[in-house]
């Protein structure tokens, strides 16, 4: 704890960070002080910026912010370490060759340790420090080999659902980036569909079953 | 409150959608009622704290702490329903425990607080026919129904016509249809299958789901139509929906003569063997965990199907030592839970210029068309039915699909391929061995045995499932569609939310607990009127039968408390 507080990170930055995401977005802070963390779980600051660094090249700044500029690396932090997207559920070690070394004792995987490791192999160094070419391509391939055919359970299918999940239920992602209606007040049975209209994350039947 | 024992004219055990209609016709036929509610209070519009918040004001964005309801709500959570929005709305597991036999696998799923399930129910309201009235009297499973539907149908009438169900008459033999609403609009798929399956499939029927939400207010109770918001379970404001909150409570409490209390776990009913009378019921209240009672003249158990099953059984007395009203052995006997699963999922090309707006808070239903007069049903006796619809999926879809980068984001923001998913619910054999029974190694902190279920689906259902499969996949490739997943093995018991029986209504009270009106056989003044009274389980939703069969319960114990009988 000490040495990680002496590195920069401990969970006051976490919770000034948090708090910080709070007030960019618009979540009161005493709700976002609910998001508090084990220290096992907390990460390092290398792997902050590397979170937040990745959840942008997922969902990168177009006409609208990108998953990192809205804080979705802090969210993915909190999500991992609260099991959400069964991210605390056992893996099989003999899934993938070196998910052994980050499993905790529960059977459940240290993922930001295991995508740390990943992403610097890929880039042939230190991803972080890579240009963005490089790093794009990095991730490009490892995403490549999460959803190749056959495969049906890989731990960035994790990460990147939850990267996903931030940005879409964030004030932007869900209603800038995407429609929101909390009160529709009517049912249109069949309307014409346009390329420019955008999907609503309000459409909780989708977001549940699509 | 405090000293002597309150007196009522009726005693209502739990404020469910059963509780809350019996206390409302109670009430209404002029009788002093107390309503007992184990759970927390929820008033209707004030307390309904998460409805309008969006994911980004809530500290999970609305999924909630995984690893605090793995702790807390290890069951609830495996609920579609169950979210960090509602969670308030469903029980504490951790808190309020109940134990499995070797083998069996069930998710109670439960809601404990005023208003119990009414306020995160499916909302789906189906009649049941004489082809569910007499099914164990055809194929022998079971004990025969002592009602047809002739019995029911004016007490259908009577509570649709109440709470509101929109719904489209389709003049089915095995879904009579109802005082309805106006009907919610099948989208341009759904409307698609629909024609397909009246071409194709002669005897089987696509209509839009009959449901409790409302398509015109109903200003003189103080509720408003449908909002098409689709966010039933966190409590409407506008009242849309039926729930004990919005509809038979304010009803009950409007003539003055209902008294309220929550936080009050009822423990035991008690009961005198001189007079062979149930004479009031003892709880704990939560909030001191003192002790407390009230009589009274006729008591509703409508706790919820398996715990007026439990509080019989707690109420085990010298008298009744196998439990109340359970003379004849078969209490916690035959219980029931659709057997269900998704049929089918399949990809509908062809509509891609088409889209929707508004959430509607319903989707269609196959009416059951198997072993109606004709028997050809595969390996089974009985019927299964589907529910589902279409919908376009939307960025939840993005998991699953390899892509990073603006590209990506631009695909996310478009309205997604059409999909239609039928989903199985196949008909449960009563079966003795499907019981309930006191642990009798466990108590909770309230030092009440638990709750022991043993279930297990048996073949019929598998085989229904399998045919329910098959015939789904039929249907939707018929109709253009590419199925993509199908299932046929049914989901543990307790997973279609519609767990039932264990005082099962009957002719004979040496087989059954409950005469042709709920009413206990050898105890006049008991009545069971929730799930528990079910003979079999049909493959509809039932609420809208228990419903029926509470109301038409309470004009016979008013009939007969005026006669001087009761």
């Amino acid at each position: 704890m000490a040495e990680r507080e002496a590195a920069g990170w401990s969970r006051r930055d976490f919770f000034g960070g948090a708090a910080l995401f709070a007030l960019a977005v618009g979540i009161p802070a005493a709700v976002a002080q609910y998001a508090d963390l084990d220290p096992s779980d907390e990460p390092s600051d290398r792997q902050r910026a590397m979170i937040a660094g990745v959840s942008q090249l997922v969902i990168p700044r177009t006409d609208t912010a990108g998953a990192g500029d809205v804080g979705v690396g802090d969210f993915v932090i909190l999500a991992l370490a609260h099991g959400l997207e069964g991210s605390r559920a056992p893996v099989a070690a003999d899934a993938m060759p070196n998910l052994a070394s980050f499993q905790r004792r529960d059977g459940s995987l240290r993922h930001l340790d295991w995508l740390e490791m990943q992403l610097d192999q890929r880039a042939s160094g230190d991803f972080q420090k890579a240009d963005a070419g490089r790093r794009i391509a990095a991730l490009r391939a490892l995403d490549g080999e999460a959803f190749a055919e056959g495969v049906r359970a890989h731990p960035w299918r994790t990460i990147k659902g939850l990267i996903l999940t931030g940005y879409y239920t964030s004030e932007v992602g869900g209603s800038k980036e995407l429609n929101y209606e909390l009160v529709p007040g009517r049912w249109d049975p069949d309307l014409p569909l346009t390329p420019a209209m955008h999907a609503y994350s309000s459409d909780w039947t989708a977001v549940d079953f699509g | 409150m405090a000293g002597e024992a309150m007196q009522f004219d009726a005693i209502v055990v739990g404020s469910g959608i059963t509780g809350g209609w019996a206390a409302k016709e109670l009430t209404e036929a002029g009788l002093r009622v107390l309503l007992v509610e184990r759970g927390r209070n929820i008033r209707h519009q004030q307390d309904y704290d998460t409805e309008t918040k969006a994911p980004w004001e809530m500290p999970f964005r609305g999924i909630g702490d995984t690893a605090r309801y793995r702790q807390d709500y290890p069951v609830q959570m495996l609920n579609r329903h169950f979210t960090e929005f509602t969670e308030g709305h469903f029980v504490n597991d951790r808190e309020n425990p109940y134990t499995t036999a070797p083998g069996t696998d069930f998710t109670w799923f439960r809601s404990y607080q005023l208003g119990g399930r009414s306020l995160t129910w499916g909302r789906q309201s189906y009649r049941w026919s004489d082809y569910d009235f007499g099914a164990n009297k055809r194929d022998g499973h079971g004990t025969d129904w002592p009602i047809r539907y002739a019995d029911l149908a004016p007490w259908y009438d009577h509570v649709e016509s109440f709470i509101g169900v929109s719904g489209a008459a389709e003049g089915l033999k095995q879904l009579p249809d109802g005082k309805f609403q106006p009907p919610m609009a099948l989208n341009v798929v759904e409307q698609h299958v629909r024609g397909v399956l009246a071409e194709k499939f002669p005897g089987r029927c696509l209509t839009i789901g009959r449901t409790a939400n409302l398509t015109e207010a109903k200003p003189d109770e103080g509720r408003a139509q449908c909002q098409y918001r689709s966010i039933c379970a966190r409590g409407c404001s506008y009242g849309a929906y039926f729930s004990t909150q919005s509809s038979t409570l304010p009803a009950a409490q409007k003539t003055g003569r209902l008294t309220l209390v929550t936080d009050a776990v009822v423990e035991k009913i008690d009961y005198d063997p001189a007079t062979r009378r149930v004479t009031g019921v003892r709880w704990i209240d939560t909030a001191t965990n003192r002790r407390r009672s009230a009589s009274a003249r006729i008591v509703f158990l409508n706790a919820g199907a398996f715990n007026s099953v439990h509080l019989l059984l707690n109420s085990a007395s010298e008298a009744m030592p196998h439990g109340l009203a359970n003379e004849s052995g078969v209490l916690g006997t035959h219980i029931m839970d659709h057997a269900n699963t998704l049929s089918a999922m399949a990809i509908m090309p062809g509509f891609e210029a088409h889209t929707t707006f508004g959430n509607r808070p319903t989707g269609v239903i196959v009416p059951r068309y198997r072993n109606m007069d004709v028997m050809d049903g595969a390996g089974h006796t009985r019927g299964f039915s589907f529910q589902g619809g279409a919908l376009q999926s939307t960025w939840t879809a993005g998991k699953r699909e390899p892509g990073i980068g603006a590209d990506y984001k631009a695909k996310l923001r478009q309205v997604g391929p059409w999909k239609m998913v039928l989903v199985g619910f196949a008909d449960c054999v009563p079966r003795a061995t499907n019981r309930l029974t006191l642990d009798s190694t466990k108590t909770d902190d309230r030092g009440i045995p638990q709750l022991k279920v043993a279930f297990a689906f048996g073949k019929e259902e598998q085989a229904a499932l399998a045919q329910a499969k098959a015939d789904a996949a039929e249907m939707l490739t018929a109709a253009g569609g590419h199925v993509i997943l199908g299932f046929d093995r049914p989901g543990p018991g307790g997973t279609a939310i519609h767990e039932m029986g264990g005082a099962r209504m009957g002719w004979d009270p040496a087989t059954s607990v409950l005469n042709r009106f709920s009413q206990a056989h050898a105890i006049s003044n008991l009545f069971v009127t929730d799930g528990a009274q079910m003979s079999s389980s049909a493959c509809q939703n039932p609420s809208l039968t228990y419903m029926a069969l509470t109301a038409r319960a309470c004009n016979y114990a008013v009939e007969q408390l005026r006669a001087g009988k009761l």
